[in-house]
């Protein structure tokens, strides 16, 4: 049998399966990181290190990190186990394995280079899924993830080359051996490696398991809403079935926040098990005399339109958080014209825009009756001594957790239903009596 | 080294450190979730009625004493209070008293009548609109009603009265609000007491397009959000 010359190809792969390592260790770290239930910078970068840290979730790597499909288990465990922490336990297995060829001297053996081929085969189809994953469903590539999709191409490639020249070499050397008998594949030799991977898979699963930070009761109290009752009846329909737990998000129309949230939420399957209506909390100083600054400037109008909806509010307030950016610029430059004798200046470009998607909305928004219940949705949100942020979400009248609203969605959602299904009829209303909604100013 | 040796050492050290390194990720979390637990609450702001920088502690104690007898206070009498009554919670001049509101100029409004005249006309109506529902958040909206001095002195209360009246049935009609009656006070003032004068000429009026003198200026009702809590 001449030897084969895929040394080279061995070291490349292993070079890539360490890429592969890095890429997925920075995610997991990422990943693991929030499971303190904080908020922290994220790594973005093609190069490790090289790039600014994401503090304002605005990346990709951020939006995949808080999509659903960022981890599995989710409703089991807090956060789910990371597809990160699995991937880069595959790729430390695949750098085991292109070591163990280059260095027990397996390179002129071309079924231990079969068999890599195989496994780098695992790492790409994953890979593929989740391209499309992230271009379908999250809407973000994540540069981490691209690091990671090169790696697994690049083990599989070289992996193939090995095989390739092995084969080769096995080849050249049987034609000058004639005669001589073909090797079988060693099947049992397979199960082995199989077996490998597996433990190399979960010895990090279990350790993660064991390790990760417990959730216990305590953390699941986040308050409760002293006065539920729409008595203002400014709640807004939003989303799930009427047979659903009765749920109040406060939220902003403006606030990029929530329209994460939202996403997560319908991702999360979850909400179709809520009775989803919304009370407006515009962080904009023109109506909210709790914030100094507008922290969403035009937030105001774009909720009065939201008000004035009626049955088409989860339209308008869909329709504001795809746009949030581009109305909150807008307003922006709105809160900077001087004033006008009547008063401060209105946000005339936001409602200009408004009413250029939702011209109907023209003889309700900007006027006294609707300023009126953006006021009362605000009043709603004092009288239950609600802290100044947005999204909050209370089911059956109770807070889930700030920190819940992410990675642990899954997880302290169906918890949190759990609790308010199993208590009595009367319990699981407490604190959101029925009340008007849908609302018309 | 044997292969056996290679592929056993090599596994080995390739586990044990993404497990070592992932393990201290991990302890770190676990470490932050203890600090956070021992971590003061209360960094996020709470919602809350505003309480704005005119709303001294002198000011309030008068507020409150008015406020209280004008029913608007819990606890307090009924709704609305006369003319001998302000003077006599607020224990102080007319003048005084009008100064009481001289920091809310921005956020009043004085909506006119006709002579001897207690019905809202169209812009008196849009500028009570828009003062009510610019409240933000205020706690209390102040309906101050005064009458010219033109005619007696009981009919000047009672016009005074009706004029108070006038604003918060238009409120109740045209504001759905359940809590009007915790939020709108009535104070109807003859001519005896805390009249207005000229400087009140350039605050927002509903007869603004007419020329402003001292009696017409009085044949009003003086409405605002007052953004104290009490």
């Amino acid at each position: 049998m001449t030897r084969p010359k895929n040394a080279l190809f061995l070291v490349l792969m292993a070079v890539f399966a360490s890429g592969g390592i890095l890429f997925s260790g920075i995610s997991s770290y990422d990943f693991i990181v929030h499971l303190d239930r904080q908020v922290h910078a994220i790594t973005c970068s093609f190069i490790p290190g090289a790039g600014s840290l994401d503090t304002t979730g605005t990346s990709g790597c951020y939006a995949a990190l808080m999509s659903p499909y960022s981890s599995i288990m989710r409703t089991t465990v807090w956060g789910g186990i990371p597809i990160a922490l699995m991937s880069m336990s595959v790729f430390a297995y695949l750098l085991f394995r292109a070591l163990d060829v280059l260095l027990g001297k397996k390179r002129s053996d071309p079924h231990e280079s079969l068999f890599l081929v195989a496994a780098s085969f695992l790492p790409v189809f994953m890979s593929v899924i989740y391209f499309l994953i992230a271009v379908y469903l999250v809407g973000a590539v994540c540069k981490l993830c691209m690091g990671i999709y090169i790696a697994s191409a690049g083990v599989f490639v070289f992996a193939i080359l090995s095989c390739w020249k092995a084969f080769r070499a096995q080849k050249g050397g049987e034609e000058q051996a004639a005669g001589a008998a073909k090797t079988s594949v060693p099947w049992s030799r397979f199960a082995v490696y199989f077996a490998e991977g597996l433990v190399f898979v979960a010895v990090p699963v279990l350790l993660y398991l064991a390790l990760k930070p417990a959730y216990t009761e305590e953390m699941s109290r986040c308050g409760d809403l002293a006065h539920g009752e729409d008595k203002y009846g400014v709640r807004v329909r939003l989303a799930g079935s009427a047979s659903g737990v009765p749920a109040v998000e406060v939220l902003d129309p403006l606030c990029p926040a929530c329209k994460g949230f939202k996403e997560r939420l319908e991702a999360s399957g979850l909400v179709e098990r809520l009775d989803l209506q919304g009370v407006l909390f515009p962080l904009d100083k023109q109506c909210n005399w709790m914030v100094s600054e507008s922290l969403h400037p035009g937030a105001c109008a774009v909720s009065e339109a939201v008000l004035c909806a009626g049955d088409r509010a989860p339209d308008v307030l869909t329709w504001s958080l795809e746009h949030n950016e581009e109305l909150r610029e807008l307003g922006a430059l709105d809160a900077k014209a001087p004033p006008t004798k009547k008063g401060p200046p209105e946000y005339a470009r936001v409602y200009a825009r408004v009413l250029q998607e939702f011209p109907s909305l023209g003889d309700c928004v900007n006027k006294p009756a609707v300023r009126s219940r953006i006021n009362k949705s605000l009043r709603w949100i004092v009288s239950n001594s609600l802290p100044v942020l947005t999204p909050q979400l209370y089911v059956g009248g109770r807070k889930l957790c700030d920190e819940d609203t992410d990675l642990g969605l899954e997880f302290s959602l169906s918890r949190l239903l759990e609790t308010r299904m199993s208590m009595a009829l009367p319990g699981a209303t407490a604190g959101i009596p029925a009340g008007p909604a849908g609302g018309r100013p | 080294m044997k292969p056996y040796g290679i592929h056993f050492g090599v596994g080995v050290v390739v586990l044990a450190a993404i497990s070592i390194l992932m393990s201290a990720w991990l302890h770190g979390a676990a470490k932050r979730v203890e600090e956070s637990k021992a971590a003061k609450e209360g960094e996020v702001a709470v919602a809350s009625a505003s309480d704005v920088q005119y709303c001294s502690p002198a000011l309030k104690t008068i507020l409150r004493r008015v406020l209280t007898s004008c029913g608007l206070v819990k606890g307090g009498g009924s709704r609305g209070c006369q003319p001998v009554e302000a003077k006599n919670v607020a224990a102080m001049s007319g003048d005084d008293f009008n100064a009481l509101f001289a920091p809310m100029s921005e956020r009043a409004a004085l909506i006119q009548y006709e002579v001897d005249k207690a019905e809202l006309d169209e812009a008196a109506k849009a500028l009570v609109d828009k003062t009510f529902s610019d409240q933000k958040g205020a706690s209390y909206f102040l309906v101050v009603s005064r009458a010219s001095p033109e005619g007696s002195v009981e009919h000047n209360r009672a016009l005074s009265e009706a004029r108070a009246n006038a604003v918060l049935d238009h409120l109740k009609t045209t504001f759905n609000d359940p809590d009007l009656e915790q939020e709108v006070g009535l104070l109807w003032l003859g001519k005896e007491f805390a009249q207005l004068d000229e400087q009140f000429c350039q605050w927002k009026r509903s007869h603004a397009e007419q020329q402003c003198d001292v009696n017409q200026l009085n044949r009003s009702a003086f409405v605002a959000w007052i953004d104290c809590r009490l």
